[in-house]
């Protein structure tokens, strides 16, 4: 393909992103800010730039696997469900799953991916009788460094950055550890039937979270608009409060620092309707 | 292994299926049209299943050349769940893998979108737009915001002075509210688009046929047309339920692959399916001409939909007319459910009505059907209450209620349903009360509004406090009465938690606070604009302005933190940079308004004791009643911000414009169109408790024990059909008899919804009437009464257990599950709305453009192949 192909993919996909967003918008209610809109179209431009060897050889889109009739240790009946991309070339397939997560955070966390993506390699066996070769993990979040590179606008930082960008993570091809997932989400799934939803201790929200440097409570809690009815928040703010100020006043003024603040205005405010046009 | 349909049906659990024989030779058909006439109980979900199977596994059909439409997507979760055990039961013996995921079986509507993203309809690469769907609610504010409301009507030549008062003469009310009027324009453009009727037609019409009143008629079709205009040039596209389907067949038509994509046709309910429906299934089934249709003409609930009965009745012609060949006729008429007495009852019912045709030809129901009852136990199946007052009658039934329940003939009060041809009457409540006296409990979430729920008025009633009440005009309507004393309760409950809580009373003030700093700065602001001449659409120069801005006289500290902070100054050179540079108006609005949405508040509402406990006792499963309605009210809330904000600025504020929009302009719309409780699809019918329901939500249902709790509906037509009729194509049953035969489709259904006994309330006295033929079959003397009747006599309930497996995602229940449960429940269990979170949205919109580039690289390369 010649670049003036490239570039109108390019465009396209844009198009395509706008179309998307405009309509989620709608539907979901929410908007994102601007930033945060770019970003993610950012993680489909980049990963057609850099995994265009993958993105044009895909067989099969969006499939959806389902895993009937299994049984929870306490009987109930149930489905597994998932969703994948494959390819498929003349001698081997390969199953993607692509995730809007950082490419170190799935390194340092290959078990909890194995897990998935070796129950999912397991239902596209048996639904479809084909041998599976090969399965991986596509993390479509940009690296900080080609951020940078984006951010400044400079084409050889940029592609220098693509070159250094890993995102196709292998995920090993072990079905050995299959029937023990399927049990532990069996688990899970009595737990939710039996309306078993109390917080996690206090000690996992003060640890921190594999991969990362940062704990749960400040990457899962603090963007969690349940946390002010928490149990284990609130625990967690009296814990960890240094200041004087009242338990009330710091769950009160908890608006998200002075750069969240403007992302929510600014995401919102391009979106206020004519005033005079509501109905009163 | 080799098997067959005969293996299978003796392997079913927990008993062997063994079909009659018109069953047998329904499932056994599959070839050409099939008109399957089901009466009640007749076992029609169990042949759709098996012939199903029968196409999948013996036919070799795909699942997903299979279109199977129900009328709830409970219903197509059940088929989908059944068929899918039953094949897990076929792979068993052979080995043979079966994937129904990619199966068509839903709701009509939602087939419908599933269809306009069906890439087996384009060409390769080709994208087709598909509307952004708006929920009735959702077409009721659009069509009701003042400002599109005025222009519509101005442009379809309305007199903006009388528009309200013409529209709603038209429709028969003597009424000026725009309320009604938009109700009434909603009911007759849904009809217009259920009818297939273009705005061009129905003028057509209007110029050739005498209706009534023709210069309101033409004005009515020159607003739908502009309704539809606005819809279609909105960006994405838009569309409400009826014109969903729409859509839907205008993208059949253009596709030259219509009629071939689907092997095979079933519409279950046929009966209450409307005009536009009717062509998108003769469209998909133009190619094989393999359309089955299940239905039962006696059952026609929805004409007020755009239902058209005639669809079904005239079914056989309608296939020579669409398809060029005949219908297989196959009866199912032996019922399952009810015992020998009530199938004797119900035939008897619905032949005592005259549908002999006006010109003496035919008939305009099925007749000769001959249901017989499987079950031949002759025993007292049917009773009356004694003749008496409603107060006698209803503590009568209340004891019976009570005895049946002592007696252990149902395993549960929710095996004993209580059936309404509506649940906002008079006798409704004397019932309930009539049982709460002897200590039963009911549930009947449709019996009164969602916002009359406590949860409900204690979150609104705090509002009420930060916000202020809207001050009660001088209008005398009753539902504007009625909404001011709910005003007015909510304001008590919230007084009297902030007595309990001081924190809380604290907090509120903190708000009103905030509320009156920004309006304050607001002014400030706006000041200094104005002396230094800024006109505040110009574009916010900070060299100038911010300076002059910031150092206003009184400027609050919050005000002075938004316009001088790092990041503000950050936006505002972004956007210069970007030749996009903010005006002076969008930098006072951002420097004036609040922090928090009305979202926001509601989330920080639950850290105060009240709302606290509510969450509390769900984590534990201990009460999830409170949950799910707070879960609704963040719904309803997101829906306020979808329909006007998320940021609550001062100049919105200002004037209590806000106030003014929330409760008189939302919640008024809520409470009018009253908007109903929570109901858990899962679990319609909550352990302990005695359903209440319409006969409309007992459709397709079944119950031990029915009770018909108010025998009297008068037959009144409903004016939109009066209105449509001139002009519509087909002429189905006549104006002055479609209210009578539609009351008693209505009893004939509430009354085969019983499987060991019915009863009947029988009042009797001045002002209480019984509808026709109840009058004449109670008075009967050969209905036995609820004293002479020995609850002993009747067999016992078994309990129902249609339990079926649920689906669960590996990344959205059990990663999200094992990350934090109680996130689970709040937001994928009980379905709040989030405030801020964005990650799910994210995710979404890089999957799904990832998606698209796929198929976009796939046709690129097809089309290179070619070459």
């Amino acid at each position: 393909m010649t670049n003036i192909d490239d570039l109108a993919i390019e465009e396209r996909i844009k198009e395509l992103f706008e179309q998307n967003y405009e309509m989620m918008r709608l539907e979901g209610g929410h908007a994102l800010s601007a930033d945060t809109k770019q970003s993610a179209l950012n993680q489909v431009l980049f990963y057609w730039r850099k995994l265009r060897e993958v993105a044009e050889n895909v067989t099969d889109t969006e499939v959806i696997l389902s895993l009937p009739e299994q049984i929870t240790p306490e009987g109930r009946k149930y489905t597994i469900e998932g969703v994948v991309d494959i390819i498929r070339e003349q001698d081997q397939t390969t199953m993607y799953d692509i995730k809007t997560h950082d490419s170190d955070y799935v390194r340092g966390n290959v078990p909890e991916y194995e897990k998935q993506l070796n129950v999912y390699a397991h239902i596209w066996q048996g639904l479809r009788q084909q041998e599976l070769d090969q399965t991986a993990i596509i993390a479509t979040s940009l690296p900080v460094t080609l951020r940078e590179a984006v951010r400044k606008d400079d084409q050889r930082y940029i592609t220098k950055e693509i070159q250094r960008w890993q995102p196709l993570i292998d995920i090993p091809f072990n079905q050995e550890k299959v029937a023990e997932t399927i049990s532990e989400f069996g688990e899970v799934v009595d737990a939710i039937e039996s309306r078993q939803f109390q917080p996690p201790s206090l000690e996992k929200l003060k640890g921190k979270l594999a991969g990362k440097k940062i704990t749960f409570a400040v990457q899962v809690c603090r963007n969690c608009d349940a946390r002010f009815s928490c149990s284990a928040y609130r625990r967690y703010v009296k814990s960890s409060s240094s200041q004087a100020d009242s338990l009330l006043s710091r769950f009160l003024n908890d608006y998200g620092s002075d750069a969240e603040r403007e992302d929510f205005l600014y995401a919102n405010l391009e979106n206020i309707p004519d005033i005079e046009s509501f109905d009163i | 292994m080799s098997i067959n349909l005969e293996k299978l049906w003796q392997l079913t659990q927990p008993e062997p299926f063994e079909p009659n024989l018109n069953q047998k030779r329904a499932i056994l058909h599959t070839d050409s049209p099939l008109f399957l006439t089901a009466g009640p109980g007749s076992g029609k979900t169990r042949v759709l299943l098996w012939r199903s199977l029968n196409l999948i596994v013996f036919h070799d059909v795909k699942p997903e050349e299979i279109f199977l439409s129900t009328f709830t997507e409970k219903a197509a979760f059940q088929l989908k769940e059944g068929l899918r055990s039953l094949l897990g039961l076929v792979t068993n013996l052979t080995g043979k893998p079966y994937d129904i995921s990619k199966m068509y079986v839903g709701t009509v509507h939602s087939l419908c979108q599933k269809l306009l993203t069906d890439r087996r309809f384009l060409e390769l690469g080709q994208r087709s737009p598909v509307p952004v769907l708006k929920d009735e609610l959702g077409q009721y504010f659009y069509l009701s915001r003042r400002k599109y409301w005025q222009t519509i009507l101005e442009k379809a030549d309305f007199d903006l002075d009388i528009a309200q008062a013409t529209i709603n003469q038209f429709f028969n009310y003597n009424s000026i509210s725009k309320h009604n009027a938009v109700s009434n324009c909603i009911s007759l453009f849904n009809r217009f688009s259920e009818e297939c009727l273009t705005p061009e037609q129905i003028l057509a019409r209007i110029q050739t046929t005498p209706v009534d009143d023709p210069d309101t008629f033409t004005n009515l079709t020159k607003l739908y047309d502009e309704y539809l205009r606005s819809l279609q040039q909105s960006n994405p596209p838009q569309a409400d339920f009826s014109l969903i389907q729409q859509y839907a067949l205008n993208f059949l038509e253009q596709s030259p692959h219509s009629g071939n994509i689907f092997k095979h046709i079933i519409i279950d309910e046929y009966q209450d399916t409307n005009t536009i429906q009717e062509r998108i299934f003769f469209k998909l089934a133009s190619g094989f001409k393999n359309i089955c249709v299940v239905g039962d003409d006696d059952q026609a609930l929805y004409r007020f939909r755009g239902a058209t009965v005639e669809n079904f009745v005239q079914f056989p012609s309608r296939c020579q007319e669409y398809l060029n060949c005949s219908a297989t006729e196959i009866p199912l008429n032996i019922n399952y459910r009810s015992r020998h007495q009530i199938v004797e009852f119900y035939n008897d019912f619905i032949t005592r009505q005259n549908w002999r045709s006006a010109d003496g030809k035919g008939f305009y129901r099925l007749v000769n059907k001959d249901i017989t009852a499987f079950n031949d136990d002759r025993t007292t199946s049917v009773i009356a209450s004694t003749p008496a007052k409603p107060d006698l009658v209803c503590e009568e039934i209340a004891l019976l209620v009570r005895d049946l329940i002592n007696s252990g003939k149902v395993t549960d009060p929710n095996q004993i349903a209580f059936l309404y041809p509506s649940l906002k009457s008079k006798q409704v409540e004397r019932m309930i009360d009539a049982l709460e006296d002897v200590g039963l409990k009911v549930y009947a979430p449709r019996a009164r509004r969602f916002l009359e729920v406590e949860e409900a008025m204690a979150v609104f009633g705090v509002y009420l406090l930060i916000f202020g009440k809207p001050v009660r005009g001088d209008f005398r309507g009753a539902d504007y009465n009625d909404f001011h004393q709910w005003l007015n309760n909510c304001q008590e409950i919230a007084q009297n938690l902030i007595k309990e809580d001081k924190a809380l009373k604290a907090f509120i003030e903190e708000k009103q606070e905030e509320i009156n700093t920004a309006l304050n700065d607001y002014r400030i602001l706006s000041e200094v604009a104005i002396a230094h001449k800024w006109d505040k659409t110009q574009f916010y120069d900070p060299h100038t302005m911010k300076r002059l801005l910031y150092s206003a006289r009184g400027l609050s500290n919050t005000a002075q933190k938004n316009l001088g902070n790092v990041y503000f100054d950050r936006l505002v050179k972004q956007k210069l940079e970007t030749k996009q540079p903010l005006t002076l108006s969008y930098v006072i609005n951002a420097s004036t308004s609040v922090d928090w949405s009305v979202l926001d508040l509601f989330y920080r509402l639950c850290i105060f004791n009240h709302f606290k406990e509510m969450f509390d006792q769900a984590e534990t499963g201990q009460d999830e009643g409170p949950i799910c309605n707070m879960g609704l009210i963040s719904q309803y809330l997101a829906r306020f911000t979808d329909e006007y904000t998320n940021i609550i600025t001062a100049q919105f504020l200002e004037d209590n414009r806000f106030q003014l929009t929330l409760f008189m302009g939302f919640l008024y719309s809520l409470f009018r169109r009253g908007e109903t409780e929570y109901e858990d699809a899962d679990d319609p019918f909550p352990r302990g408790r005695i359903p209440f329901l319409t006969v409309h939500q007992s459709k397709g249902l079944e119950f031990p024990v029915v009770i018909l709790g108010n025998p009297r509906k008068d037959p009144k037509l409903q004016r939109v059909e009066e209105i449509v009729k001139p002009v519509l194509d087909r002429q189905g049953e006549p104006l002055e008899r479609m209210a009578e035969f539609d009351v008693m489709r209505m009893f004939y259904v509430a009354v085969s919804r019983a499987k060991n006994l019915l009863v009947i309330a029988h009042f009797k006295g001045p002002g209480q009437k019984l509808t026709f033929p109840f009058n004449e079959m109670l008075n009967d003397r050969t209905i036995a009464r609820i004293p002479d009747f020995d609850p002993h006599s009747l067999p016992e309930a078994k309990e129902s257990n249609d339990d079926l497996p649920k689906n669960y995602s590996y990344t959205s229940d059990y990663l999200l599950y094992q990350r934090c449960p109680r996130q689970y429940m709040i937001f994928r269990k009980y379905g709040f709305v989030a405030s801020r979170s964005q990650t799910m949205f994210f995710g979404s919109v890089v999957h799904k453009t990832i998606e698209d580039l796929h198929y976009l690289l796939k046709a690129k390369k097809g089309t290179q192949n070619l070459d």
